[in-house]
């Protein structure tokens, strides 16, 4: 019996390892091929380079206004990350607790769904044209403010599930002591769902890290470009440097896997939440 | 003296003003001025020469062979992509919903397809696809089982084939999240007493996990199926809508028409019918799923 459990544990974590190694495959790949040469990189398909070289790495931080686009996209990404998630909880707040008074609310969740289906290039035309006229595009206010718009409701969404888990009567309680609303907010609900908050701006921040379509109409100017379309531009400029332009896909992808690794925990419990009331 | 006070609808409202204010500016005024738009002949080289033009451009979407051909490539990239999603999520959910020692770290190399931005994504495949370099074709000819590099986007059923796998590959965790989330909500008593009765466990799995994870498999396949519709980077990202617009799907060729050939009022008019087209269709398909609940 107990052999055949071993076997059965062996066999689960194997199946998992060939699974995982299955679905990393083309990052490793990009990995490995990150520290081949120039001329390695065309002749060695093994994964991992005969001889390890920092040479693409060098040249895209040296030779290329990577760190531009890095700056840019920070800026980008922080400013989104922050506004989201002070929006997004007051909405989701009002969204989990006045129900009762508020028949509309009743309707988010539809309403959500159909906000969802708005081709974005649909809106893309009309705030190209906007955007022009009110002199917002070329900035990384006016491209911040697009991130914004663009994951309000879905963090909203995710939010407002977390607040319904929280039990309703330490702030009834609260506000019949002579507390506030927004002081029962602030000092009960929101200490209580900091995961869900923390989940909500990690969403809202990978959103505007990783985002190519609008930042690429919008964004056309060298000094205001983010990094995906900085990357993008990679592709022409370096042409066959498959070495450089995997060099610099892998530097862009750091903050994302850093936050999937060590807030993994966070990212789970929010959009469970948030998903599980369906 | 304590004074009661109670919940009212205007503090609701005000909790809610930043979010709208926001949403109502940047996504509903572009949405409406992006109607209007679609009724008119808008050039971006001349937008002050924009004239009303009725319905002429609806009716013009319905005679275009390239949206029609278009709207069959969305319609087969969406369908697909949101069978394989699901059960690929739902094969994965069901192996890691247990307890065992790692399984974080196993999970989080599962989720980080989902977090690489689009553009990385796309140069990582073009370099794993590529016919004379790629590492598919390397490993598929060195083995023998090909004798000729597979030309994985250049030729149009393999393009739309390709562009299925990488939006698959980037969306399955998405799905695999939600799907485990719901699977931990089920009590545990139910499985205990099913056992008990002599389920095994693909009884169980039909009769318990199944319909306990209906409501939220209809919400998330809804939005993989609206966000495969709308999908703009994956595809253009590897295909530019080629070859031969073989791949080229509704934003594309919306993309296409209003900055290349600057019909920004017949692009808007196309987005007008998807999004009309979109919400019948996935309102129907709730009502379908949702009544054979009852």
């Amino acid at each position: 019996m107990k052999i055949k459990r071993i076997f059965k544990t062996i066999g689960f974590y194997l199946l998992l390892t060939i699974i995982v190694l299955f679905i990393s495959l083309p990052l490793i790949n990009m990995v490995g091929s990150s520290f081949k040469s120039t001329r390695e990189i065309l002749n060695n398909n093994n994964i991992f380079p005969e001889v390890f070289t920092w040479e693409n790495y060098r040249n895209v931080l040296n030779r290329t206004p990577f760190l531009t686009y890095v700056r840019n996209s920070v800026v980008v990404a922080v400013l989104t990350a922050v506004v989201v998630g002070i929006t997004s909880c007051l909405a989701g707040y009002a969204i989990a607790r006045y129900q009762r008074h508020i028949r509309a609310f009743r309707y988010f969740s539809k309403l959500f769904l159909i906000l969802q289906m708005f081709p974005a290039v649909l809106l893309m035309i009309p705030l190209v044209l906007v955007f022009i006229k009110v002199g917002l595009s070329d900035s990384l206010l006016g491209i911040s403010l697009i991130y914004i718009a663009f994951n309000i409701p879905f963090c909203t969404w995710m939010i407002s599930g977390f607040f319904e888990g929280i039990p309703v009567e330490m702030e009834e309680a609260a506000q019949i002591d002579g507390c506030t609303v927004f002081q029962s907010f602030c000092k009960l609900a929101v200490p209580l769902s900091l995961p869900g908050i923390a989940s909500i701006m990690i969403y809202a921040f990978i959103g505007a890290w990783n985002e190519y379509m609008m930042a690429n109409v919008i964004n056309k100017s060298a000094e205001v470009k983010t990094l995906p379309v900085g990357l993008q531009s990679f592709i022409l400029q370096f042409d066959t440097d498959w070495g450089s332009l995997m060099a610099a896909s892998v530097l862009a992808i750091i903050p994302a896997m850093l936050f999937i690794i060590f807030m993994q925990k966070y990212i789970v419990a929010g959009l469970t939440a948030g998903a599980v009331k369906g | 003296m304590k004074k009661k006070k109670r919940k009212t609808a205007a503090e609701g409202y005000l909790f809610v003003m930043p979010a709208t204010l926001i949403v109502l500016l940047v996504t509903v005024y572009p949405l409406v001025r992006g109607i209007l738009v679609s009724f008119t002949n808008t050039n971006f080289l001349y937008p002050q020469k924009a004239k009303f033009v009725g319905l002429k451009n609806i009716i013009d979407i319905f005679k275009d062979k390239e949206f029609i051909s278009a709207l069959g490539f969305t319609i087969f990239f969406a369908v697909s992509s949101v069978v394989l999603i699901y059960l690929i999520g739902l094969a994965l959910a069901l192996l890691l919903n247990r307890e065992f020692k790692g399984k974080g770290l196993f999970r989080a190399i599962m989720l980080l397809p989902w977090v690489i931005p689009n553009v990385v994504a796309s140069n990582m495949w073009l370099w794993m696809l590529n016919d004379q370099t790629g590492m598919i074709n390397l490993t598929l000819l060195k083995l023998g089982i090909i004798k000729e590099p597979i030309l994985f986007l250049a030729t149009p059923f393999m393009a739309k084939i390709s562009t299925v796998i990488v939006n698959t590959w980037k969306s399955f965790p998405f799905m695999l999240l939600v799907l485990m989330a719901a699977m931990q909500n089920i009590p545990k008593e139910l499985y205990e007493s099913a056992s008990m009765d002599g389920a095994n466990a693909f009884q169980r799995f039909k009769n318990i996990t199944l319909p306990m994870i209906k409501p939220v498999s209809i919400t998330s396949t809804v939005l993989i199926m609206i966000w495969s519709f709308n999908n703009f980077e994956t595809v253009f990202l590897l295909t530019k809508g080629g070859p031969a617009s073989a791949t080229s799907n509704i934003s594309i060729y919306m993309y296409n028409s209003a900055f290349f050939r600057n019909q920004m009022g017949y692009a808007s008019a196309i987005a007008l019918v998807m999004l009309v087209f979109m919400i019948v269709l996935s309102s129907l398909y709730q009502y379908v799923l949702n009544r054979k609940e009852d």
